[in-house]
């Protein structure tokens, strides 16, 4: 048994457990994922700086635990939606690193035959990989909104940074997933910088897991999987037992731009 | 906003031209609600239907017969629609199908790409086009690009739906022709249905499109009444997307336009009529992709053209309509320069007598079509 660290809560009355299982298994698992993420993510940096790799590449060093941590509750059939800084997301949605590396130097042979580059790859339920800062918060909220629709018992975790928790449209998406109850779990995942700014610049409230105001949030520790993984359980339930969308903030670091 | 002309090297000679004949399939009978115009009763149409049933049908039909479609936009389920094209769905198919939502374009545009992207199949109406500008982001990065940037992975059937152009009075803001701005785009199919069967076949194929596809309507039109022919009213009447249609066949000067500015086209035509000027009126219905191929043929036989539209003139449609002309061998059988006319280049003003100043009139198109036949101005 492992203890997680405390979250703190917003609207809740109570939050994600404290202690949680661990298998060495799982252990194993969570760590050669991070690893790989982080790997790739390294090679890539050296790509870019040989040229090799043109236009942008965000890089996802630092934050492995996030989606390592999510993913280890999520299946395959909960779709997921982030913005550029997608490579990570991309590995742990079953895209080889070769695919994403093929892509990032735009080989045919890459996940998106060369014509999408860093921002735009994808896979069975991960919609990208999405250029437009804040832009794939209202998309995250319609695949919601599908999901609804059919009557799958699924939820989309629609992901954004702390640079587009300052866009109109991810409050008129967290007004609408509000209103329409969505099976959505929003996550803002905090890596201090917008760009290149400081989070302090940029926002009026830096406490992202509030900012969702009517929508319950969870602020989370994300530099520990483990914690990282405890949150997403909460998270999934609350959605799955019909109570509408949920905030989580992953507050992270990243080594890059 | 008109070109001036050289003269024509081959003025139109009298002893050739007769009065056009018009055989019933190409007649187009109409009532339009304003005039109060006379309807001629034909047995080969089965009835009369406006613009807004001609939508509404279509999307009745459609929803109905693909649980995955539905429409969403502001006013459309309770209020009926704010210019009622979408009257009864709501109270017929309820709150699943038929979803009033916030005034927020960028969100429920987003929101209704994203649902698309999931696999549903969404119309999205925008109360008019104007504010779609909101949403166009979603429009354009979030729709029309994705399919081509996921290497075909992800698809993006939606319709984007609501009026275009000018209204009455409804000033700068609320006036302006979008046909231009979206045509302009890769990964986008752009219609704009001028009578009640362009509206019903137009329509239904872009529902059952698995692109995303704009569909320019105009309020203006909503209220006018068109005989349709009985294929229009079966439920897989579709038109496809793509294609022009001569709705006057002519030989002497071809009128190029979409929407509403058909319609002047056609009433300029049966005005130049009387004094022997046959007018060819193509209907172009679909902005992306162009037809070309109809525009080329068209030129080639009556060697002169005018295009018609309400977009302001620079990088309008007819700037493109030139453009693809004289890459065609169609440049080499302009007897005369194209002329395009097009809103004039301001922002819409409010009072009546400036808008419609501001935009094509069918007097205007009669003295551009006289001019470019380098007939005596009357």
């Amino acid at each position: 048994m492992l203890s997680t660290r405390p979250y703190k809560l917003h609207k809740l009355e109570s939050g994600p457990a404290s202690e949680a299982q661990v298998t060495s298994d799982e252990a194993r698992k969570y760590y050669r994922d991070m690893a790989t993420v982080r790997r790739m993510e390294t090679a890539a940096g050296n790509l870019y700086k040989e040229k090799a790799i043109r236009g942008f590449c965000h890089l996802y060093s630092g934050q492995e635990a996030c989606c390592v941590g999510m993913e280890a509750v999520l299946d395959r059939n909960d779709p997921v939606i982030t913005a550029y800084r997608a490579h990570g997301w991309t590995y742990t949605r079953g895209v080889p690193v070769k695919a994403v590396l093929s892509e990032l130097t735009g080989r045919a042979s890459g996940c998106a035959k060369g014509k999408g580059g860093s921002m735009h790859m994808y896979n069975h339920n991960f919609y990208g990989g999405n250029g437009i800062v804040g832009a794939q918060v209202p998309l995250g909220a319609g695949i919601a909104f599908a999901q609804k629709y059919r009557e799958d018992k699924r939820v989309c975790v629609t992901l954004y940074g702390d640079g587009a928790a300052n866009q109109g449209q991810v409050f008129e998406a967290f007004n609408m997933a509000k209103l329409w109850d969505l099976p959505c779990i929003f996550v803002c995942e905090n890596n201090k910088y917008g760009m290149g700014t400081a989070v302090e610049r940029a926002a009026a409230s830096t406490a992202y897991y509030t900012r969702g105001d009517y929508i319950p949030g969870l602020w989370v520790d994300a530099m520990d999987v483990i914690t990282v993984r405890e949150a997403t359980r909460f998270a999934k339930d609350w959605c799955l037992s019909g109570k509408g969308p949920i905030l989580l903030e992953m507050e992270t670091y990243r080594f890059s731009y | 906003y008109l070109i001036p002309l050289s003269n024509s090297q081959y003025p139109v000679n009298q002893t050739t031209m007769h009065r056009p004949s018009l055989s019933a399939c190409q007649l187009i009978l109409r009532s339009f609600g304003r005039s109060g115009g006379n309807i001629v009763a034909s047995r080969r149409f089965a009835s009369s239907m406006n613009v807004r049933d001609a939508l509404n049908s279509a999307m009745k039909e459609e929803i109905e017969r693909d649980p995955n479609v539905f429409l969403m936009g502001e006013e459309v389920a309770q209020y009926d629609g704010a210019y009622k094209v979408s009257k009864g769905l709501w109270k017929l198919m309820g709150d699943k199908r038929v979803i009033d939502t916030p005034i927020t374009e960028m969100g429920f545009t987003g929101l209704a790409v994203g649902a698309a992207m999931a696999g549903l199949r969404p119309i999205c109406e925008f109360m008019t086009f104007n504010f779609s500008m909101q949403a166009i982001d979603h429009v354009i990065n979030s729709a029309a690009k994705t399919y081509y940037m996921s290497a075909g992975d992800v698809k993006v059937p939606i319709v984007f739906r609501g009026p275009n152009g000018a209204a009455a009075g409804v000033g700068a803001q609320h006036s302006q022709d979008f046909a231009s701005w979206y045509s302009h785009c890769p990964g986008l199919k752009v219609v704009s249905p001028w009578n009640s069967e362009d509206a019903r076949g137009l329509l239904k194929a872009a529902i059952r499109d698995n692109d995303p596809v704009v569909c320019l309507e105009n309020e203006m039109m909503y209220g006018v009444s068109f005989e349709v022919s009985p294929e229009c009213e079966s439920k897989d009447f579709l038109i496809p997307i793509g294609k022009a249609k001569i709705e006057i066949p002519g030989n002497h000067i071809s009128l190029i336009s979409y929407g509403k500015f058909v319609g002047l086209c056609v009433e300029a035509a049966a005005e130049l009529a009387k004094e022997g000027i046959q007018c060819e009126v193509l209907n172009l219905r679909t902005l992306r992709p162009l037809d070309e191929e109809s525009i080329v043929k068209s030129v080639m036989k009556t060697h002169h053209v005018v295009t018609v539209e309400s977009c302001w003139p620079q990088c309008g449609m007819g700037a493109e309509i030139a453009a693809r002309i004289m890459e065609s061998q169609a440049f080499d059988y302009l007897d005369a320069p194209l002329t395009r006319m097009t809103g004039a280049d301001v922002p819409m003003p409010y009072a009546q007598a400036l808008e419609a100043a501001a935009l094509p009139q069918v007097a205007d198109i009669v003295r551009v079509v006289r001019r470019t036949l380098n007939r005596a101005a009357k």
